[in-house]
Formats: C-alpha cells, structure tokens, sequence
C-alpha cells in the first residue's frame, strides 16, 4: 500500500513555479507564441445572423485576395445558422490583415431567418419562435421530490420566496481559444491551447479520420482553461484544414470578439425559491423551479431544450421536504461548456442568499443557520475557525443597520466539491540518468495551475532532492496518458502517479546498484552506478494517496454607498480543506484566483444579448466587464491540512462561494436583497427603492 | 481596416491641407484606430499630427491657463499646478481609462471621441448613428445611454473633459478653413444634441488647437460612479466649480456627462446657486433642477438618482464640506 512520507521538507510547504523564471522573463512559449516554420495566420467569419438557412458560400474572391493560401467552409452544402457568431468559412494568408480583407471577400448566400429568441424567458413562451425546428425550445421540467412539500410549508415557522438570477458567464481566459495545426500527409501536429491534449487528439482523429497514432498534441504552456478547452473545437478543425490546403502549419487563435460568441460560456439560472423552516431554525421545506439557457446547447435532441443548464438544488442543504423543477431553455446563442465547477455557483448564490432571506425572517444570526443546517463536519469546522478569524460575532449586525450612506456588511457561504479521487489511468515516467540528472514525463498538461511543480515537489520529497533538480515534461500526447485538466482531478491524479514512479525507481535503484537507499545523499551514487543507459521507470495513479468531496466557505465584508450603488469588497476570507497540501504557494493562488473570478461572477461578468438584433452586444472586456486590480480585496487564505484525507484538487471549490458570500454581504448592507447577479449600482439603487419609473417612448 | 496612407504634418496649415475631404487627423489614436479596425470610419490618408509646433503645451495664465490639444491626460493628471488651480481638471483626468491611454490620450482626442454606445460600435448592426433606421437601444439594452437628448438617438457624451471643461466654463479653440473660432464646451457639442449621425459640432477638417480656462473659478471638483473601480467609463460624471467669497458660490457651474449627447448643464440651476451659502437644502434644489426634465427609459432610470448624488456631493465638496 502506497504512503505519503510523513515528516516532509517540500510537501505541504511552498515551492515557486518552477517555470516562473521563464514565465516572468517571456521565455515561455505558450500556444499563441508558437512559429511553426512556414506558419500562416487563420481567422473564421462568423454568422452576423443570429438565425438563417445558408445556401451558398463563395470562396473564391477571398481565395484571390493576395497573400492568402487557403480557403474553407466550416460545413458542406445548405446548413442553418443558429446563433450569432456561428462559424461560416475560415482562411489562412501570410499576414492577418490578409486575412480580415479575405473575410470580407466571401460571398455568402443565405435566407435570413427574422424569427429567433435570445432571451431564456421569452423562450420558453409557447409561440416563441423555435430554435430548434423538431423540438420545443423547453422541454417538460424535470421533477425531483422528496417527503410532503405541500403539507411541510405549513408547518414552517418562518417562509420565504425569492426569484434569484444569474447571467450567462463568458468564457474569457488570459489566451483565447486555438492551436496552430500542421497536417502533412505524416499525420497532424497540434500546438493547442488546451486542459485535455489527449482528448484534444482524439478529437482531431474523429473529426479528420486520422489515427492516434498520426495526431500529435502539444501544450508546453497554455493560458487558462476553465473548462471550455478540452475539445480541438471548430477552430481547430478549421486550422487543420487550411494547412493541409495551404501546406503549411495555420495558426488560429481566436479573438476577443470571437471568444465572446462560440466556445462557451456558464448557463443563466432562474430560480424561484420558496423555503421555509421551523422556529428552531431547522430546514423543513424547500419548493424551487429554475431554468437557465445553455444556448443551443444540445436542443437537438429529440426532448428539445438547451440541456446542461440544471443546477445541485437545494445545494449542500439536506431538507427532508422538497420539490425541484428544472428545465434548460434553448436559444439562439452560443452553447454553454464546463465552467469552473459547473452548476455551483449559481446554485450557491441562489441557496445561500435564501438561506440569509430566511435568517432575517427568523430572526437568526445566518451563520448560525448555516450550523444549524448544515450536516458537512469539515464545514462545521471551517465556519467556526472562519468566523473566529473574521471576526464575526463583532462585525454581525442587523442587516441595514450601520450608519451613515456608506454602509458595511458581511456575509458567508458554503461550498462543496464531489469530484473524483483522481484518473486511474494516470501514467507518467521517469528518466534517471547516469550523471544524476532525472526528467519526469506525464502526458497531462499544466493550465497554469502549477502541475508541473506539483510533479516536481512530489518527485522531491519522495527521491530526496530539490525540486529544480526535477525536470518536469508534460504537454505531449507521446507521453504516458494523462488525464484532462477537468473537476478539479489533476493534483490528485498527478501527485500519486509520481509517487509509484519514485517508489519503483528507488525500487530498481537498490536492486541495480545495490545501494539501499538511493535517496538524496547517495542519489548521485547511485545513479553513477547505472553505468551508461539511463533508468526508465514506469509508474501509474494508486490509491490511497488521493481523496475527493473538498469543503470550502468563504466570508465578505463589502462597502455600499446607498447613494450611488457602488459596491467596495474590502476583504474575502476562504477558509478550505484540501486534504494533503501539496504546495501551499500554487494552491492559495489557485484559491486568490477563484475568488477574484468569483467577484467578477458576483458584481460585474454578464454577456448581454441584444432582442431586436440577436446578437452579444458586449464581446470585449470594455463592457464585458471583468474585475481588475482595484476591485480586488483583501483577501486571506486559511488552508486545513489533512494529511491522512490524501490528495484533493481545489480548483473549483475555491470559486463556488463568493458570489453568495459577497450577495449576503451586500443584503446585509443595505438591508435589502439584490436578486440578480451581477450586482451592480444600478440594482443597488433599485433595491433601495430609489429608481424612478421609466419614462414610455 | 482598411489600407490608408500616412504622412505626418509639420504645421496646422498643411495638415488641414492633407487631410482634405478623406483624410483624418491621428494623435493618441485610442479612438481612431478602434473606429478603423472595425470598419466605423475609414481614411484615405492618416495625418499625423502628433509633431504640430506648440500645441503639446500646458500655459498658466492671469485670467485663463491655455492647454494645447495634444497635451496628453496624463501630463494633466500629473501637473501639480493644475491639482490646486483646476482640481476638477485633475480629478476628471485621474479617472480617464486607463495608465497606458492616459499616456498616449491628447486633450483633443478626449473631447472629439465618437459615441461608445454598444450598438454603435457593434460591427453588425446599423442605428441611427450609422445612418441606419432605428435607434436599437431606445427600445433595447440602454442601460448606459442618455437621460436627455433632442432627437431619437440617445447615446450619451463620455468625454470627462468636456464636463469638467463645462463646468469651469472653458472655450475650445478650433481650427476651420484657417480662420480660429471658439466654441463654449455646449456649442462644441450642440450638434450631437439634434443629430444622430453626429458626435460633436466639428466639422470635416476641423481641428481643434486648444482649450482655455478662466482661472475665475477657485474651486472645482470631478465625480463620477462606474461599475468598477478604475478603468471603466463613468455611469454618470459631475464636475462642478466655483469662486466662493464670503462663503457665497460665485459663478457656480455644474455639468454632468454621460447622461445626455451633451455635457449637461442647466442655467436656472447655475443662476439658484449663484450668491448663495451652500447648504445641503440648497444642492438637493439644484439637483432636483438640472434633473427635472430627465427622460428615464426602461434600463436607465437609475441614473437619476445617481446623477442626483454626485451633484449635491459635487457642490457640497466645492463648499469644503465633503
């Protein structure tokens, strides 16, 4: 059975990237940087309809426009257009204004369909127009019910209701979606930006009909992920056509504006929430029926609907009496994709800003509802070190309640994280050399989430050298599989494969050179004792070393100027369990990281379609508005270490909790609720009451 | 965009000759080239006036200071003369963009930008302001667009310039067909208030040279509320100045940006003010006035009151109080 060692030198305490030198100085080549000898840029026109059968696409003026080499359709024949932004046809030429120029050029015939729907809502109107011809655009709400609802509500102390909104989240990493593809009749080269390359191969394969074994998938350094890039996507279908047309490598990195449209984005939430509870405080009933848009999502399906929009309700409360519907609502936009924990942010903001609705009502501090209610020890836990941390009994007041225009607030909630214990399939090598030298191989990828120091720590520890004695390789689908970079699963998929491989190299050390610990001191010698070829050592995941199920709760404290809206978050604390910390400094920037994507989630991220046109009338960052340096707090990390849980990925958990912490703080605030994210001035003010009614044109 | 030619002018006279009828001027380029780059304006000829003799000059005087249309915001955030002379000046240019624009952003850009409506600068769809037939946020997402206007386009002025130019009463200096001619910050503007396709009183090959400020008013100050912290335009912007002498406003101006296609000003509420103590009672007055013909649409009702707070907090902090 594998261990982890127990007294350690690097894990559980902080290791800088170990590529931080060449991140930091540029030397770093991430997959927008890649020239590939000959390379040609590509870019994808779009559909500027949001609904339209195409009929024909000329390539040929574009074909003439000089500098360009190739030209291709995104389909074959007559194809319906379902959303603004689809693919159409994409080029590849010597320079991007080329390019731009060629785009322009293509003739596009189509009927442009009028009738279309952006807004979830008014989709789900009977004779809303159909984004799919065969399927309505909401399927029959799917029903899930426990106990008696319609009896328990009676019996409950205290009722609330509340119709709590989230908005369509776009998808917008540091680098964009795309990959520089090289189709030659020797097989395909992909440099990708991607959290998959293995799934990103396969991909390839079945688009193009090649073998594995003719596709190579490469990600030396990727920019973000978060979910939306396991796939070579459209993009890099695309990419890979053009440069088997133009014999040369195509690099397709999508645009801002482009990003904005086609590869992904977090589903709405509409949820109406009634709950009630008896005057101990003790949950009793809990009704809720929400739906969310996941664009054309998988509509096509015979049962309709945008699918993949339903969220964990009533989150990480366990209530003997509930009623849930949930249905996903088709419309004419983007599809959705994995986002950073899928599903648990909007259901902890809906969940937790009841479950403080219900606390005012009752008359209850709302942490002690949470107590109260919530069964998870390890969060048992974490609220009351975090609370003592934040100093909570002092800072809770009735909500409202602080003087003056500027009025402060606090707030928390809770998050949860089934994920896996880590892929089994997870293989990796090591290559030990005669001069001491020893480079590690993983076929999984480092998103910027540090894996690679994660593999260099844990090969440390176990072999009894420093971390910059560790080569790390990944990012090549000629190493030993490695899983994709999804559900939090990379740490604990990565960290017990490298402990096998050092447990068998010591293994093989000792039986080859007869040295009985090979470690540290005596690694040199032994490895000298090799002779002249290099010791290659498989290893794979084991169990044992790696959990799931992390905890986490965060609290906010916010500033309100009830005069003008303006929110201020003046401090976060993240109080999370991770099971065994492997490296400290990654992990609280994985955490810093998810807290700030939170508060983006929670005050200022919304895609916003336009009705009368149909199309995404904010894809830039001018008014897609993202947090930047000033908007961020305080923020503290309070870490739990549990050695004996093993290995937890902490990803997602740490994003899951903020908008609902921060939602709580700013009711509390102001003494009133602001049902839609993101929570701006305006609604701030709206909540006040102090809007005036709109004036008819 | 589209390929244009390049040349750069070494006196106002042959830059204005340059640009002829399909030419456009370049200094900062902040706006212009994102105008270019997605198709909204396009030019034969680019004309650099970033090296014109003298106009990149910041000059105090008795009576007014003169600023040079290529003086960069930046210079007038950093001029530590202007923080106790113009305060407002160096509010308004402090919450401008972003470190790297304000480097780059002249004087003369910030006040001739183009619209930033979403649906103006959206490549698929034609409003009003691109001479199509309809105003899509009328009716749509008009959250960040006008309270007032005097015709159906209702995308507001974001320049916080020109607010803060408003309210101390400033005179832009413009160059046409080589005569000088002054323009009030309202008459700098008028034109966008009754038409759509314009977003400012300038004309084609139209240049303005400088701005001059009476030095008149002792006191001002710049608010404004965004979403965010730094780098996002402002919902609603205030600038307001004043002299006080015995503790009395003495020619007070207030201005608003953002909610009208021009800065906002309103006389009656400049005349209530004049000669009077400043009191809270007195500003919610002045408020209530220079909003009283506010026309909220559905998105944008809270922009009053918004706009409401920043002009009492304006005035109030003119008086020393805030």
């Amino acid at each position: 059975m594998s261990s982890w060692p127990t007294e350690t030198k690097y894990i559980s305490h902080s290791t800088a990237r170990i590529d931080a030198p060449a991140k930091l100085t540029g030397s770093a080549r991430y997959s927008s940087d890649i020239q590939a000898e000959g390379w040609l840029y590509g870019m994808i026109l779009r559909s500027k309809w949001p609904a339209a059968k195409v009929t024909a696409v000329s390539l040929d003026k574009a074909r003439a426009v000089p500098g360009i080499k190739a030209a291709v359709v995104a389909r074959e024949g007559e194809f319906n257009v379902r959303f603004y932004g689809e693919e159409i046809a994409a080029v590849a030429g010597t320079s991007k204004q080329a390019c731009l120029d060629a785009l322009r050029a293509i003739e596009v015939t189509a009927d442009v369909r009028h009738e279309f729907v952006v807004s979830e809502t008014e989709a789900r109107n009977d004779n809303s127009p159909r984004v799919w011809d065969n399927a309505p655009n909401a399927p029959t709400p799917k029903v899930h019910e426990k106990g008696t609802v319609d009896t328990a509500f009676p019996e409950c102390a205290a009722v609330i209701e509340g119709f709590y909104t989230t908005p369509v989240q776009i998808h917008n990493p540091m680098e964009t979606h795309g990959n520089t593809v090289s189709w030659t009749d020797e097989g395909l080269t992909a440099w990708a930006s991607t959290q998959g390359i293995t799934s990103v191969r396969d991909g390839f394969a079945g688009a193009l009909q090649l073998d594995h074994s003719q596709v190579r998938v490469l990600t030396d350094f990727m920019g973000g992920g978060f979910g939306a890039k396991f796939g070579p996507g459209v993009e890099g279908v695309l990419a890979a056509k053009l440069s088997k047309e133009a014999k040369a490598p195509v690099r397709l990195m999508l645009t801002r504006f482009d990003q904005a449209l086609a590869v992904g984005n977090r589903p709405s939430s509409f949820q109406k929430i009634k709950m009630g509870a008896l005057a101990d405080g003790t949950l009793h009933a809990f009704e809720a029926e929400n739906y969310g848009t996941a664009g054309i999502g998988g509509g096509a399906d015979a049962g309709g609907g945008g699918g993949g929009a339903d969220i964990p309700m009533p989150y990480i409360y366990a209530v003997p009496n509930t009623r849930v519907k949930q249905s996903a609502v088709a419309v004419n936009a983007g599809a959705a994709r994995a986002f950073r924990a899928p599903g648990h942010p909007p259901a902890s903001y809906g969940m937790e800003s009841a479950m403080d609705d219900l606390a005012v009502k009752l008359g209850m501090d709302p942490l002690e509802l949470r107590l109260k209610n919530d069964a998870n020890e390890i969060r048992q836990r974490e609220y009351k070190l975090g609370a003592e941390k934040f100093g909570w009994k002092d800072k809770y007041k009735a909500p409202g309640s602080s003087a003056g225009v500027v009025k402060t607030g606090i707030g928390c909630a809770g998050a949860a994280w089934g994920g896996s214990k880590g892929d089994r399939r997870t293989q990796g090598e090591a290559h030990i050399n005669p001069d001491g030298s020893v480079e590690f191989r993983l076929g999984v990828q480092d998103l910027g989430t540090g894996t690679k120091t994660v593999i260099a720590v844990v090969a440390a520890e176990m072999l009894g050298l420093k971390p910059e004695q560790i080569t790390v390789r990944v990012g090549d689908t000629n190493f030993p599989y490695g899983p994709g970079s999804g559900g939090s699963t990379t740490c604990p998929s990565v960290s017990p494969t490298v402990n096998d491989i050092c447990t068998k190299a010591l293994a093989q050390l000792q039986a080859q050179t007869g040295i009985a610990d090979a470690r540290g001191a005596n690694w040199f010698a032994a490895c000298k004792k090799l002779g002249v070829s290099p010791l290659v050592v498989q290893g794979q995941w084991q169990p044992g070393l790696s959990t799931n199920q992390a905890c986490g709760v965060q609290f906010a404290e916010v500033e309100v100027d009830t005069e003008t809206g303006l929110v201020t978050v003046k401090k976060i604390l993240g109080v999370h369990d991770c099971g065994l910390i492997i490296n400290q400094i990654t992990l609280e920037s994985q955490i810093n990281g998810g807290i700030i994507s939170g508060m983006g989630y929670a005050l200022y991220e919304e895609r916003v379609m336009d009705d009368l046109s149909g199309v995404v009338l904010n894809p830039n960052f001018e008014t897609y508005k993202l947090p930047g340096i000033a908007d961020v707090p305080d923020i503290e990390i309070v870490l739990i270490n549990m050695p004996e849980r093993g290995v937890i990925g902490i990803g997602e958990p740490a994003t899951v909790a903020t908008a609902g912490a921060i939602a709580n703080a700013v009711a509390n605030a102001i003494g009133a609720r602001v049902y839609s994210l993101p929570i701006t001035p305006a609604k701030i003010l709206a909540a006040l009451g102090k809007v005036p009614p709109s004036v008819p044109s | 965009m589209k390929a244009f030619q390049y040349a750069t002018a070494h006196s106002t006279a042959s830059a204005r000759e340059l640009v002829a009828d399909k030419g456009l001027y370049l200094a900062g380029g902040n706006d212009l080239l994102g105008l270019l780059k997605e198709y909204l304006v396009s030019a034969d000829l680019l004309v650099n006036i970033k090296s014109l003799p003298g106009l990149d000059k910041i000059e105090a005087g008795k009576d007014f200071w003169t600023i040079g249309s290529l003086v960069t915001v930046a210079s007038i955030e950093d001029h530590e003369k202007i923080k106790q002379v113009f305060p407002g000046l160096h509010e308004a240019a402090a919450e401008i963009a972003s470190q790297q624009i304000r480097n780059v952003a002249t004087v003369g850009g910030n006040l001739a930008q183009h619209s930033r409506c979403w649906y103006f600068r959206h490549r698929d769809t034609v409003c009003l302001k691109k001479d199509g037939d309809l105003c899509y946020a009328r009716n749509g997402e008009n959250r960040y667009h006008s309270l007032f206007t005097g015709n159906s386009c209702i995308s507001p002025v974001v320049s916080s310039l020109a607010t803060t130019f408003a309210a101390l009463d400033a005179t832009a200096v413009v160059l046409r067909d080589g005569q000088e001619m002054r323009q009030s910050m309202a008459e700098l503007y008028h034109r966008a208030w009754e038409n759509p396709l314009a977003h400012n009183s300038l004309e084609k090959g139209d240049l303005i040279l400088r701005v001059e400020i009476p030095t008149a008013r002792t006191r001002s100050t710049y608010l404004q509320v965004s979403d965010k912290h730094t780098f996002d335009w402002a919902l609603v912007s205030c600038a307001a100045a004043a002299d006080v002498v015995d503790g009395k406003l003495k020619s007070p101006r207030v201005a608003l940006g953002s909610i009208s296609p021009v800065p906002h000003q309103v006389e009656a509420a400049n005349n209530l003010l004049d000669g009077q103590v400043l009191d809270e009672a007195l500003a919610t007055q002045a408020a209530d006035l220079i909003l009283k013909d506010a026309k909220p649409l559905e998105h944008n009702a809270y922009k009053v009151p918004m706009a409401h707070a920043l002009i009492r907090r304006a005035l109030l902090k003119l008086k020393g109080d805030a």
